[in-house]
C-alpha cells in the first residue's frame, strides 16, 4: 500500500472529542476583550496557532492536520469558549471570507522571516500613523504564531521518535523542513511544500473554506528544478510528497491551477505540472480541483496525460481556455502581469491570485422572469414581485416581448445588486479585520491596510452566476416559434397552458418542446444565448462593488439550477414547474441531440470573453472514449472547441450503466467520483435529484 | 436525388478523426445481425418507440446541396482531427451516382469522404465513385461462399472487388464484423484470414457485435434475431484478435 493510502486511514480516524478550535482562539481574545477589533483577533488566532500540541502523523512527509483541534475539556468550559468567540463574530462567504488564492509565490520568495521582515519595515514606514501601526502589529503577531505552530510541529516530531510505528526518516524529514523555514526562506521544494501546506492548514484552523492553492506549478518551480538539477529529489519523491498533501483534500473545494501561458504567450507548463497531475490522479479523491489554463500551444502529449486521468472516473483536470479568460480579465483593466498570473478558486472563479480581497458570488435565475411577463408581475409559485409590463395579449411581435422581458431583466439584475450591497455592507469592515489572512495579499502589509478595507491591490469582485441560459434561449425560440412564426397559439393562451403547469396543454407542450433547441448548431435558438450573455452582461458592467472592484457574470451553477428550477413555474421551452433548469452553460439535458460538435457549434456562438468569472459546458463521455484509440478524436474535439472561442469544459467519464447500478447499489460504488458543474463528489453522496440530473445530462458518443 | 436516411455528427467509429455519417437507405444484403433495420428497404419505414411516446418516419430523398450545409458545419472538426464524412448504409454504394455529385462537392470544400460498403456489388459501381474519394471502409464478413449467399451476397465478387480497387491504387480498410455462430468460430476465422492474405491484405479492423440495435427492431414491429446473444466476452475476442493478429495488423472498435 502507498503511504498516502496508509495517510488516508490515519485522517479518517479522527479523534473521538470535540472539535474545538474556537476553545483555542478564546485563549488570546480573553487576554484582552476590549483591545482594537484587528489587536484582539489577532491575540485569538496567535493562541489558535500557538497553544494546542501538533500531533504528527505517522505517514507524513509534510506534516500538518486538524487532529490536534479537538479536546475533551469539561462542557461549561466550551460554552464559555464558544461565547467569547461570539464577541468576534466571522465574515461570511457573502462578507469575503474565503474562496481566496493567496499570494503563495511571494511567500516562497521571502519566507515567513522575509514576511515578518516587511512588516517591520512597513512599521516604520507608518509609525506615524497610529491605526496602520495596530494593524500591522497584529499581522506580525499572527505570523508570529504561525511560526510558533511550525516549531510545535517540529517538537511534537521530535516527541515522537520515543513512539512506536514512527518512522525516523519521516520524523526527521518534517524536523529539518520545519526548522528551515522558521529560520529562513524555503530552499527545497520539501520546503517549499511544507511551507505552503501549514498556511493552508492555518486557514483551515481559522475555518476557512474553498481556499486555492493556485498556481503550484509556478510557484513552486524553481526549488523543484534546483533540487532535480542538483539530483536531491526525484519526480516519484516529488509525487509522493504530492500524494502526501493532496489525499487530505477531500472535505473541502481546492482549486489547483497549471499550465497557462505568460504575457510572452509561452506555454508555462512544466515538470512540476506533469508530478501535479500524476499525484491527483494517485490521490483520486474529489478535494483537489484540478484545472488546466489550456494554451494553443500545451504539448500534446501532457494534453493526452490530462484526458487519461479525466477518463480514469476522476473528471478532472477541467480544462479553461487561457484567451478567452485572460481576455475578460483585461476588460477589468487589470496589469497584465497580474492577469496573466491568474488562477481559479472554488470550483472555476477566476482570480489574481494574492491580489484582491477574497471572492463571493449569488445566484441569479433569469428564466423567473417570464412569470412577471405573463402574470402582470407577480410569480405564481412564490409571491415575489418583479414589473407590471402590461397584459401580454399586447405584445404582438418577438421584437416587443424582448423589450418586455429586457425591462424585467434590467429591474431584476437591480433588484440583485441591490440585495447583495445589503448582504455585502452588512459589517463594519472596521469591526471585521484579517490579521493573518492580510499577510497574504498585496499589498496590505506595505500599506498598512487590511485586506477587505483597501489593503489588496485591487477592490473586492463579485459574481452574478446566471442560471438557465439553456432554459431561456429555448424558452425564447418556443416561443418565436410557436406563438410568432407559426402562430399556432397566442401569448395569452401560453400564459394560461404556463399558470397551468401545462395540464390540460398537453399537445401544446409537445409543440413547445419540438420547437428548435439550444445545443443543435440551429440559430433559430442560439442566437438567443448570444443576446443571453450580451445583455445581462451589459446589465451587471453598469454595478460595481462597494470598493469599486467590477460585478463579474458567471455562467455556472454548481447543481443549483436544481434549487432554482424547483421555486420557477413552467417555461415556455416546455419545462414543468419545479422541473431543473438547464445546467451551468451547458444545453438543456436531454435536448442537444445532434452530437458533441453541434453542441460544441451552439455553445462557442456566446462571447465568453463577457463572462469574466467563467463558465462551465459539462460534456460527459462513455470511458470507451478514453481508450487509446478514441482519446485523439476527444482531443481534437476539446481542441475545436477552444479554437472557436470555448471558455471551460468539465468531462465526465461515466457510463449510465455504471450511473444507474450505483443508484441502487451504492456500497459498490463508494469511490466512484462526478463532477457536479464545476466540482468533483462522491456520486453515491449526492442526493437522488443530483444523481438524476446527472445521469440526464447528455450522454454524448 | 439522394434517398437519405439519417445524418450523424461526431461519429468516432466509422474512419479517421471525427466524422459525419450519412446514412443512406436501402440494401442489397439481409444479414439477420443488421444493426440498422430501418436502412435495409429503399420505402421509408416508419419507428415507433412505445417506452419513449416517439413515432418517426426514416427515409426521405433529398437532394444533395439540400445536405451539404450540414456536412460543412463541422469542417473545424475535420481539420483539427482529419476526419471527415463518411456515407454508410444500407448499402451506399447502390446510390452510386449520386455520391458521386455528393463526394465531388464536399472534395471542393477540402472534405475528405469515405464509403463504408459491403462491396457485393459490380465494379462498375466502383469506377463511378473511385476518383472522388478517399477511400472505402471495407466490410468482409465471411469466407464461405455460401454464407454469402444466404445473406444476399456474393464471395467472389466481394473478393475480386477488393483485388480490382486494390490494382487501382483505391485505399480501402478492411472491417470485419465479428458475429457469434456465423464467423467467429477458429476455422471460419482462418478461411478468412487466408482469403484476405491472398488479395494481399495486411490490416484489418475487427468489429464486435453488438445488440444495441435490439429496440429498432421492436420500435419497426420485429423481432432482432440476435437479440438474446450476448456480446462476445473479453476472452472470446482476444482469441479471435490473436488468430487476426498471426497475420495482420489489427485493430479493434
Amino acid at each position: 500500500m502507498k503511504t498516502f493510502e496508509l495517510l488516508n486511514f490515519e485522517l479518517k480516524n479522527k479523534p473521538s472529542e470535540d472539535f474545538t478550535p474556537y476553545y483555542f482562539r478564546a485563549q488570546g481574545l480573553e487576554k484582552n476583550l476590549s483591545a482594537k477589533p484587528c489587536t484582539a483577533r489577532a491575540d485569538g488566532i496567535y493562541s489558535l496557532f500557538s497553544i494546542p500540541t501538533p500531533i504528527i502523523l505517522k505517514n507524513e512527509w509534510v506534516a500538518g492536520n486538524l487532529h490536534f483541534l479537538f479536546t475533551n475539556i469539561e462542557n461549561f468550559f466550551l460554552d464559555h469558549a464558544k461565547g467569547i468567540c461570539r464577541m468576534f463574530p466571522e465574515r461570511s462567504f457573502e462578507t469575503n471570507k474565503d474562496h481566496y488564492a493567496p499570494n503563495y509565490r511571494h511567500l516562497i520568495a521571502v519566507g515567513l522571516p522575509g514576511l515578518i521582515d516587511e512588516i517591520h519595515h512597513s512599521l516604520k514606514l507608518h509609525e506615524n500613523d497610529p491605526e496602520k501601526c495596530e494593524t500591522l502589529a497584529a499581522m506580525g503577531r499572527t505570523l508570529c504564531g504561525f511560526k510558533k505552530m511550525i516549531e510545535n510541529h517540529a517538537a511534537a516530531a521530535e516527541a515522537c521518535k520515543d513512539l512506536e510505528g514512527y518512522d525516523h526518516e519521516k520524523l526527521d524529514f518534517i524536523i529539518n523542513n520545519c526548522n528551515a523555514i522558521v529560520k529562513g526562506k524555503p530552499q527545497s521544494f520539501a520546503e517549499g511544500l511544507q511551507l505552503v501546506w501549514f498556511c493552508h492548514n492555518a486557514f483551515l484552523m481559522e475555518g476557512r473554506y474553498a481556499m486555492a492553492l493556485g498556481r503550484m506549478d509556478q510557484y513552486l518551480y524553481p526549488l523543484y528544478r534546483s533540487d532535480i538539477e542538483s539530483g536531491r529529489i526525484t519526480d516519484e519523491v516529488v509525487v509522493e510528497l504530492l500524494e502526501n498533501v493532496f489525499i487530505r483534500l477531500q472535505d473541502d473545494i481546492v482549486n489547483i491551477c497549471i499550465g497557462g501561458q505568460n504575457k510572452y504567450g509561452e506555454c508555462e507548463v512544466n515538470p512540476l505540472s506533469r508530478c501535479i497531475l500524476r499525484a491527483v490522479g494517485n490521490c483520486n479523491v474529489p478535494g483537489p480541483n484540478l484545472s488546466l489554463r489550456y494554451t494553443l500551444n500545451t504539448p500534446d502529449d501532457f494534453l493526452d496525460d490530462c484526458l487519461k486521468t479525466i477518463g480514469t472516473g476522476l473528471g478532472y483536470p477541467a480544462l479553461m481556455n487561457d484567451d478567452v479568460n485572460i481576455a475578460a480579465l483585461k476588460r477589468f483593466g487589470y496589469e497584465d502581469d497580474d492577469v496573466y498570473d491568474y488562477c481559479m478558486v472554488g470550483c472555476i472563479e477566476n482570480f489574481l491570485s494574492g491580489k484582491q480581497p477574497p471572492w463571493s458570488d449569488g445566484r441569479f435565475d433569469t428564466p423567473r422572469y417570464f412569470d412577471y411577463i405573463f402574470n402582470r408581475g407577480i410569480s405564481s409559485t412564490n409571491y415575489s414581485i418583479g414589473l407590471d409590463t402590461g397584459d401580454v395579449s399586447d405584445i404582438t411581435s418577438m421584437e416587443r416581448f424582448m423589450e418586455v422581458l429586457e425591462a424585467q431583466l434590467d429591474y431584476g439584475v437591480s433588484e440583485y445588486c441591490a440585495g447583495f450591497y445589503k448582504r455585502n455592507n452588512s459589517i463594519n469592515q472596521k469591526f471585521y479585520p484579517e490579521p493573518f489572512l492580510s499577510c497574504f495579499c498585496d499589498d496590505c502589509i506595505g500599506k498598512g491596510l487590511d485586506i477587505n478595507d483597501g489593503g489588496s491591490k485591487y477592490p473586492s469582485v463579485h459574481g452574478a452566476a446566471l442560471m438557465g441560459i439553456g432554459t431561456m434561449t429555448d424558452s425564447l425560440a418556443a416561443i418565436e416559434k410557436v406563438v410568432f412564426t407559426d402562430k399556432t397559439v397566442t401569448l395569452s393562451q401560453l400564459g394560461e397552458a404556463l399558470k397551468c403547469n401545462f395540464e390540460g396543454y398537453e399537445d401544446l407542450r409537445m409543440t413547445l418542446l419540438a420547437a428548435p433547441k439550444y445545443g443543435n448548431n440551429d440559430d433559430f435558438a442560439d442566437k438567443y444565448a448570444v443576446w443571453f450573455i450580451d445583455y445581462l452582461s451589459s446589465l451587471f458592467d453598469k454595478y460595481k462593488t462597494r470598493d469599486g472592484g467590477g460585478i463579474y457574470v458567471v455562467a455556472a451553477s454548481n447543481t443549483d439550477n436544481i434549487g432554482a428550477g424547483r421555486e420557477i413555474n413552467a417555461t415556455p421551452d416546455g419545462r414543468l414547474r419545479g422541473e431543473p433548469l438547464s445546467d451551468a452553460a451547458s444545453p438543456t439535458y436531454g435536448r442537444d441531440k445532434r452530437g458533441a460538435t453541434s453542441t460544441v457549434n451552439s455553445v462557442t456562438k456566446p462571447d465568453y470573453t463577457k463572462v469574466a468569472c467563467g463558465t462551465v459546458v459539462n460534456q460527459k463521455f462513455s470511458p470507451a472514449m478514453f481508450t487509446d484509440a478514441k482519446r485523439g478524436k476527444l482531443l481534437a474535439l476539446i481542441k475545436t472547441y477552444f479554437k472557436k472561442g470555448g471558455q471551460e469544459m468539465q468531462i465526465n467519464a461515466t457510463s449510465r450503466e455504471i450511473l444507474i447500478d450505483a443508484m441502487g447499489h451504492p456500497e459498490n460504488y463508494q469511490n466512484l467520483v462526478v463532477r457536479v458543474s464545476g466540482f468533483s463528489a462522491f456520486y453515491v453522496t449526492l442526493s437522488k435529484s443530483v444523481q438524476i440530473d446527472i445521469l440526464n445530462r447528455t450522454q454524448q458518443e | 436525388m439522394i434517398n437519405l436516411s439519417n445524418i450523424q455528427h461526431f461519429s468516432v467509429g466509422d474512419g479517421d478523426g471525427i466524422r459525419t455519417t450519412v446514412f443512406l437507405k436501402g440494401c442489397n444484403l439481409r444479414c439477420p445481425w443488421c444493426h440498422n433495420p430501418e436502412n435495409l428497404t429503399a420505402d421509408p419505414v416508419c419507428l415507433h418507440y412505445k417506452n419513449l411516446g416517439k413515432t418517426e418516419t426514416v427515409g426521405k430523398r433529398v437532394s444533395v446541396e439540400d445536405i451539404i450545409p450540414e456536412l460543412l458545419e463541422d469542417k473545424d472538426f475535420y481539420e483539427t482531427s482529419g476526419g471527415g464524412v463518411t456515407i454508410s448504409g444500407g448499402e451506399p454504394m447502390l446510390q452510386a451516382e449520386e455520391i458521386f455529385t455528393l463526394a465531388s462537392t464536399l472534395k471542393i470544400h477540402g472534405i475528405s469522404v469515405f464509403v463504408d460498403t459491403a462491396g457485393s456489388v459490380p465494379y462498375d459501381f466502383f469506377k463511378v465513385t473511385n476518383p472522388v474519394l478517399d477511400g472505402y471502409l471495407f466490410d468482409f464478413k465471411s469466407a464461405d461462399s455460401e454464407k454469402y449467399k444466404k445473406i444476399g451476397g456474393n464471395l467472389t465478387l466481394v473478393k475480386d472487388n477488393m483485388a480490382r480497387l486494390m490494382a487501382d491504387g483505391i485505399p480501402f480498410k478492411v472491417r470485419i464484423p465479428l458475429i457469434p455462430d456465423f464467423n467467429t468460430d477458429p476455422d471460419s476465422v482462418h478461411a478468412m484470414c487466408e482469403n484476405l492474405c491472398e488479395v494481399g491484405i495486411s490490416k484489418v479492423d475487427l468489429i464486435p457485435f453488438h445488440r444495441l440495435g435490439t429496440s429498432k427492431y421492436e420500435a419497426m414491429g420485429q423481432s432482432y434475431p440476435y437479440k438474446d446473444t450476448p456480446p462476445l466476452t473479453d476472452e472470446e475476442l482476444r482469441c479471435i484478435k490473436s488468430v487476426y493478429e498471426e497475420y495482420f495488423s489489427v485493430k479493434t472498435e
